[in-house]
């Protein structure tokens, strides 16, 4: 069984089709995203009316959070429960640059400009920025955590969103006058104001379907993308075995440092989108654990690495609360229960490892138990 | 192909690929490992044996990183490995198999394979996300080393399987295929013979030293098949609690009081 | 000084709170090696039901359960207390029982994701109408406001008093009686043993004949009791009650790990002593520095101690056998 070995010394022919690179190539997927997303910007709110297409927004930024923390959840097999505090720092960073930015700019914190306008630009740029912060706060909270038992970077993540929602809840008053603004010494403006306990007010309502499935276009490009080469392959090697991923050369505490960095970017541009949608304002307790727990709630009823998965349990979870919302009391005790359950019979999720797609095709691990070297 | 018996350890040090010496380890009050040396030269092929617990296990974590050893040098080459990091030491090329398999279980065979081979990989997070000519020079590179180390060991049939749906003995022989995808310079075997049936066992010693050969790597083997590890190694060092009560060639081994002793004693396991 | 005397008070009071509260996070992490996030739950558990005990036992008593000055004879603060360790017990057993047992064999982090479902499930259902319901409430007093001791510092405008009082006295005594029982029961009888030998090593206890399942039952009942004791404990010191899930108790619940985590996880005297530190980092960095973030100094600290001694204080680090 070991191999009759031949240790045949020629060569084997080139067999698999290669797949040649072309960086235009590489840009479709992310083009067609975007044209679907300029679609859904002009077409949906009409088709569907505003209060759907609210919902189809908050959808949108909720995979993206989701799909992000299966990086570190889901694929590196960590433990991340602090996702709502990396959001709303970028959030709240995001809303900081837009807002006062303007008032710089263009001396009102008004919306300036339309769709693709200065105002857009500065403000996808904004969440950009805050999602570089959240990633560096992650790489602070991550760097000690990650080198310890994964339990630990559960507690590290959910004391760090408390510590964003404590520190954020002692900011000063937002100014809202241009001239006192202009007229702030330094002072006034370190820390920011950004609304302490009762949130950010006045944020520019940017946040449209357009930029939100963009965002979520490359969010799930990258996670696919990631998911399918040599670093995600790593990630993964990493949740399924630790010790043995090391002895085939990984770098763990690196390859979990990355995940963790990256799912906190993007929690960061989703806090920028969420901040500036119309209908929210973005305040302290959007950091604390209940906000975290869902996403990973997500994370875990999707399946543990499954992107298709994860968005699916995103839009279910997103959708199902909006519909019912006279069960308010009732949609965590399910959430609990949910999870409960899942642990016990499907602990994989609902698509375990697997995108949706494999569910057609040929199915592979049913055969091989027939075969006779089973008895080995 | 083995040197003679009276060979000694001072011609082989010169040339020794994997020079270790005296390192040790102790867990709690158990030390187990004391004082392990071993010169193992450019495709040698050695043994360690003792009964179970004896600390065989423990000298292939010593000399992976997987444990930090307490006192004691390694250097492999010219690298003094000393107390890197696993993955580290894995780079340097010491690679392993483990005694109770680890693959990745929800990984294909190919994964598996492919993972082991990437470690030299330098493709960044840039490159990944935008697909560029690099990295899918990169990947098909991979690929194809991963498809020619499964066919040289027949596996090729099985690439796109999960690990754990393989057989028991393809999951051991995929251990030692993914050990070799790191392109090593030694490999550490741990009873990789284990659970195989007798003309099994046969061809994997045959394999062995093929592998030896064909990959140019030097090779430790634990092994309990003493028929087995007599036949194909040319030298054997003999642990027990932790010490090394003997070393040497087969036709030595074989007939010392100290090893007898040691195994009855010991209560060797029958496999 | 009167100040600083009284911040340490607090500090240590607070802190024994932490203690029993750490240790039941310590024993099962010790035991099953992963945390047990529903524990502060049962802290709150023990806290509402004590409420909801005595606000029933007052008014049988002729007592107004809403009236600060009338205060119940001693023994139904004893009462009370017992009855909150014996169901809060009871809660832990089933717990274990119906939704950690049957993982007993899977991977630690499901165990996690089962022990925040359950720590979800027990928040909401409390917070439902017909259980403790959505909104604060006042501990009804059950032990005298007695000044057991009262200095004044300074004169005039400056003076200030320094004040021990009873309920500072029964906390720290409560919670000490109750940790020196631990530390006996874990250290000088054969359930202890039992305890350590399966903390040490699952298997191999079992195949000593150890009953794994019954040691495990006993250490969640033994975990919930205690916690139990501190959300009475803590309600004597801080009546203001916020409702189940509210975000106090979470946090309280977590510092209580944290402190677990600083003295050694699965060490029972690290526990007690990661409840002091934590105490006295909070209190005196709320003193010295400011109130507002005073938890932000526990999660700073805990980064610090991970960071430097990742084991914790007592704790002796692990090697995952290969
Ligand atoms: N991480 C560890 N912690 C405590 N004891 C260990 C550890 N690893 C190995 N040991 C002990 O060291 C001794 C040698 O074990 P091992 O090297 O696995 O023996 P073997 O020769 O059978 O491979 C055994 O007594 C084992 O229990
Ligand atoms: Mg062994």
């Amino acid at each position: 069984m070991v191999g009759t070995v031949s240790l045949s010394t020629k060569n084997r022919e080139q067999k698999s089709e290669l797949r040649t690179g072309n960086a235009l190539l590489g840009l479709l997927p992310i083009a067609a995203g975007l044209g679907i997303a300029t679609l859904m910007h002009f077409f949906l709110p009409g088709l569907i009316g505003q209060f759907y297409a609210r919902i189809v927004t908050d959808i949108g930024i909720t995979i993206v959070l989701a799909v992000s923390l299966n990086i570190v959840n889901g694929m590196t097999g960590q433990f991340s429960i602090g996702h709502a505090g990396f959001m709303t720092l970028g959030g709240y960073t995001a809303a900081t640059i837009t807002y006062y930015g303007s008032m710089f700019l263009w001396d009102s914190a008004g919306k300036h400009g339309g769709f693709l306008g200065s105002g857009e630009w500065l403000f996808i740029a904004s969440c950009v920025a805050g999602g570089l912060f959240a990633a560096f706060a992650g790489y602070i909270v991550g760097l000690p955590s990650l080198r310890l038992r994964g339990d630990y970077l559960a507690i590290v993540t959910l004391g760090f969103g408390e510590i964003v929602r404590v520190i954020l809840q002692q900011t000063g008053k937002t100014i809202d006058d241009v001239e006192d603004f202009k007229n702030a010494g330094w002072a006034q403006l370190i820390p920011p104001p950004v609304g302490g306990a009762v949130g950010f007010d006045g944020v520019p309502k940017y946040t449209n379907l357009f930029w939100v499935y963009a965002v979520l276009t490359i969010t799930i490009v990258v996670a696919y993308r990631l998911k399918g080469s040599s670093l995600g392959r790593a990630m993964i090697s990493v949740r399924e075995d630790e010790i043995a991923a090391q002895a085939m050369g990984v770098n763990i505490s690196r390859q979990k440092v990355l995940a963790f960095v990256m799912a906190a970017f993007f929690a960061g541009v989703a806090g920028g989108l969420f901040a500036h949608e119309r209908g929210v304002i973005i305040s302290p307790k959007d950091a604390g654990f209940q906000r975290s727990f869902d996403y990973v709630i997500m994370t875990v009823l999707g399946g543990r690495g499954s992107i298709t998965g994860v968005t699916l349990a995103a839009v279910l979870l997103t959708a199902l609360p909006e519909m019912l919302r006279d069960f308010e009391q009732y949609r965590l005790i399910v959430y609990a229960l949910l999870l409960i359950f899942m642990m016990l019979v499907r602990p994989q999720g609902l698509l375990g490892i697997h995108e949706i797609w494999n569910f057609w095709q040929r199915p592979k691990s049913s055969v091989k138990s027939a075969s006779p070297e089973a008895q080995v | 192909m083995s040197p003679p018996a009276t060979t000694s350890s001072a011609v082989q040090s010169a040339d020794a690929l994997l020079d270790v010496d005296q390192i040790g380890i102790s867990f709690g009050g158990l030390k187990a490992v004391q004082n392990f040396s071993l010169k193992l030269p450019r495709s040698g092929l050695f043994g360690l044996i003792g009964p179970n617990g004896a600390g065989k296990t423990t000298v292939f974590n010593l000399l992976t990183g997987v444990y930090r050893p307490d006192c004691g040098q390694i250097r492999l080459g010219s690298t003094q490995l000393g107390r890197g990091k696993p993955h580290e030491i894995t780079a340097a090329g010491i690679a392993r198999t483990f005694q109770n398999i680890r693959l990745f279980p929800n990984l294909t065979v190919l994964d598996n394979v492919r993972l082991a081979g990437q470690l030299r990989n330098s493709r960044g997070l840039l490159d990944t996300v935008l697909r560029t000519r690099g990295y899918h020079q990169e990947e098909n590179g991979l690929r194809e080393k991963a498809l020619n180390l499964l066919e040289i060991f027949e596996l090729q049939d099985r690439a796109e399987e999960l690990a754990s749906n393989l057989s028991y003995g393809h999951q051991r022989k995929l251990e030692i295929i993914r050990a070799l995808a790191t392109d090593p310079k030694v490999l550490l075997l741990d009873e990789p013979a284990a659970g195989l049936n007798p003309q099994e066992k046969r061809m994997l010693a045959h394999s062995i030293q093929q592998i030896r050969d064909r990959f140019q790597v030097a090779v430790l083997l634990i092994e309990h098949d003493m028929p087995l590890v007599m036949e194909i190694c040319e030298r054997i060092v003999v642990l027990d609690h932790g010490v090394t009560i003997c070393e040497g060639v087969p036709s030595e081994i074989q007939n010392d009081p100290r090893v007898i002793a040691a195994y009855l004693g010991g209560g060797l396991e029958e496999n | 000084m009167s100040d600083f005397a009284q911040t340490l008070i607090t500090a240590i009071a607070i802190g024994s709170l932490y203690a029993l509260i750490a240790l039941g996070y310590t024993m099962v992490y010790g035991i099953l090696k992963f945390i047990n996030f529903a524990h502060s739950d049962i802290v709150v558990l023990g806290a509402w039901s004590s409420y909801t005990l005595a606000s029933r036992i007052l008014p049988k008593l002729g007592l107004n359960p809403h009236n600060p000055e009338s205060v119940p004879p001693i023994w139904v603060a004893a009462v009370v207390l017992l009855a909150a360790m014996v169901f809060c017990g009871a809660v832990g057993f089933t717990i274990e029982r119906l939704a950690y047992r049957p993982l007993r064999r899977a991977p630690r982090l499901n165990v996690l994701i089962t022990a925040i479902g359950v720590s979800l499930l027990l928040q909401n259902v409390g917070q439902l109408d017909y259980v403790f319901g959505a909104s604060p409430q006042k501990m009804p007093p059950l032990l005298p406001s007695w000044e057991l001791a009262s200095f004044t510092f300074g004169e005039g405008e400056t003076a200030r008093r320094l004040v021990i009082g009873l309920v500072d006295v029964v906390i720290f005594a409560t919670a000490t009686s109750l940790m020196l029982m631990m530390q006996y029961l874990v250290f000088h009888t054969k359930l202890g043993v039992a305890m350590r030998a399966v903390s040490f090593n699952t298997d191999t206890a079992a195949l000593m004949g150890i009953p794994v399942d019954r040691v495990v039952s006993f250490t969640f009942v033994l975990g919930s009791t205690l916690a139990a004791a501190a959300g009475f404990l803590y309600v004597m010191k801080y009546p203001g009650m916020n409702q189940p899930a509210h975000t106090i108790w979470v946090l309280l619940g977590l510092k209580a790990f944290v402190a677990a985590v600083i003295g050694g996880i699965g060490n029972v005297r690290g526990a007690v002593l990661g409840g002091f530190v934590i105490a006295f980092v909070e209190q005196f960095g709320a003193f010295y520095i400011s109130t507002n973030y005073r938890d932000v100094y526990v999660f700073t600290l805990l980064i610090v101690i991970l960071l430097v001694k990742p084991s914790g204080l007592l704790g002796s680090p692990l090697r995952e056998k290969v």
